[in-house]
């Protein structure tokens, strides 16, 4: 039941990146809506279910996207690291924490889909329109990333609340 | 120790293998485990939006598709005196080059197939429809819109496929200026526009010529129409333009596509 809401919300994502935000202009600039998730998946799921969920979500993602294959795998899996690795640290509670992670993965994210730009040859160059992406990209984050995240977070308390009587 | 040394490995481990990917564009064959699982998902949604937007078009809007109409009747008389004319001109033509003895020109099989979803990246530009492999696909395939070229088959499935646009950065197509035949690779700029480069200053471009597919790279066929000419620039230092184009096809609004199929692979599906 856990894993079908996990499986359902990544799929739910997965579509609504691709398909809907599509026909609505304004939604041109969005973010990797999968990004919240994945730092949701680090912080409720143990090690050994959320590696493979990962490393799963990052193959289906390159398998959709025209970038270079095992971009978003190298993405995700440093990106669950470094969330756990910071969760050491630092508390799940600190919504102000949470939210720079998001908005910070994003432009990370960024800055390494333009790194891999570099690998083609010397003759690269960057999209023109590179500087006003990762702008739009930036504020989208800033202002619906934690909140994405927060819902996520809310939503997998309540239900493992009412399915084993204990939060995660 | 230990962690640190592994970590580093790992990294660079993964820095080779993404330049080695970002270099051959290959997913070591794992390219369509994902579109199998989850274009279907995206097939129903996709149909779902335009069926509830074919409803809203249908039925809300029946006041302007009667002013439409009425254009569009005025329109149609005169083409169908064009047709007329270019019927002419295409019967004089099969009759010129009976003379010369040219063999007929190749008319191709197509696919026609809808697009069901985009990329997740606002950086590429790519899209998946609804035919693959049982349709005939096969990987490096053009695609094309009656407007003009869309891109080609990189990725195909069972039942989907993945078509890289041209005016992704991977994108390249061998073309020329339709009235000066000044050739040139047309390359994707990652935006709504594509840039038209190697092309000798020596020739003569003009902003407003149209730019066709020369045929050369062995995956568009020649004299498809790729775009206008939109911004011309001269560098004293360089012997090449610096040119713009603006496709033809809208790929924001890009929902049906055609496939062509390699006239060689009929021939062998045919044989077999």
């Amino acid at each position: 039941m856990r894993y079908g809401f996990y499986i359902g919300t990544c799929l739910f994502l997965i579509i609504i990146q691709t398909t809907l935000l599509a026909y609505f202009n304004v939604f041109a600039g969005m973010y990797d809506l999968l990004i919240p998730f994945v730092i949701f998946i680090s912080i409720c799921l143990p090690l050994r279910e959320s590696l493979p969920f990962i490393l799963i979500l990052g193959l289906i993602m390159d398998n959709l996207s025209g970038s270079p294959f095992g971009l978003y795998l190298t993405f995700y899996f440093w990106l669950f690291v470094g969330v756990r690795w910071i969760l050491k640290f630092l508390r799940v509670s600190n919504k102000f924490f949470l939210s720079l992670v998001v908005v910070a993965a994003v432009l990370i994210q960024n800055l390494l889909i333009i790194g891999t730009f570099g690998f083609v040859g010397p003759g690269w160059q960057l999209p023109a329109a590179a500087l006003k992406n990762i702008i739009v990209q930036f504020f989208w984050a800033l202002t619906t990333g934690p909140l994405f995240l927060f819902c996520l977070l809310a939503i997998s308390k309540r239900f493992n609340v009412q399915l084993n009587g204990a939060a995660p | 120790m230990v962690l640190i040394v592994g970590g580093i490995v790992l990294i660079a481990v993964n820095v080779i293998l993404l330049s080695i990917t970002s270099k051959s564009q290959s997913t070591f064959g794992l390219g369509r485990v994902g579109i199998s699982f989850v274009a279907p998902f995206q097939e129903i949604v996709t149909r779902s939006v335009r069926f509830t937007r074919g409803i809203w078009q249908n039925y809300f809007f029946l006041v302007s598709a009667a002013h439409e109409n009425e254009t569009l009747k005025k329109s149609l008389n005169q083409f169908v005196e064009k047709d007329n004319e270019w019927h002419e001109i295409g019967l004089a033509n099969s009759r010129l080059r009976n003379l010369l003895n040219f063999q007929k020109a190749p008319t191709h099989r197509v696919v026609a197939a809808e697009v069901i979803s985009k990329d997740p990246s606002g950086w590429f530009k790519t899209v998946i429809i609804d035919k693959g492999r049982s349709d005939g696909l096969q990987k490096g395939l053009p695609v094309v819109l009656p407007t003009g070229i869309a891109g080609q088959v990189i990725e195909v499935s069972g039942l989907y496929a993945k078509v890289m646009l041209i005016i992704d950065r991977n994108s390249a197509v061998d073309a020329l200026v339709q009235r000066s035949r000044a050739r040139g690779i047309i390359k994707g700029a990652s935006a709504d526009q594509c840039r038209f480069e190697f092309v000798l200053r020596k020739h003569d471009v003009q902003i407003g010529d149209t730019v066709i597919a020369s045929g050369l790279d062995g995956v568009y066929p020649k004299g498809l129409r790729i775009g206008r000419v939109s911004d011309l620039s001269e560098r004293s230092s360089d012997i090449f333009y610096e040119i713009t184009v603006t496709p033809f096809v809208d790929y924001e609004k890009l929902e049906e596509v055609l496939v062509i199929l390699h006239p060689k692979t009929q021939a062998f599906a045919s044989q077999q």
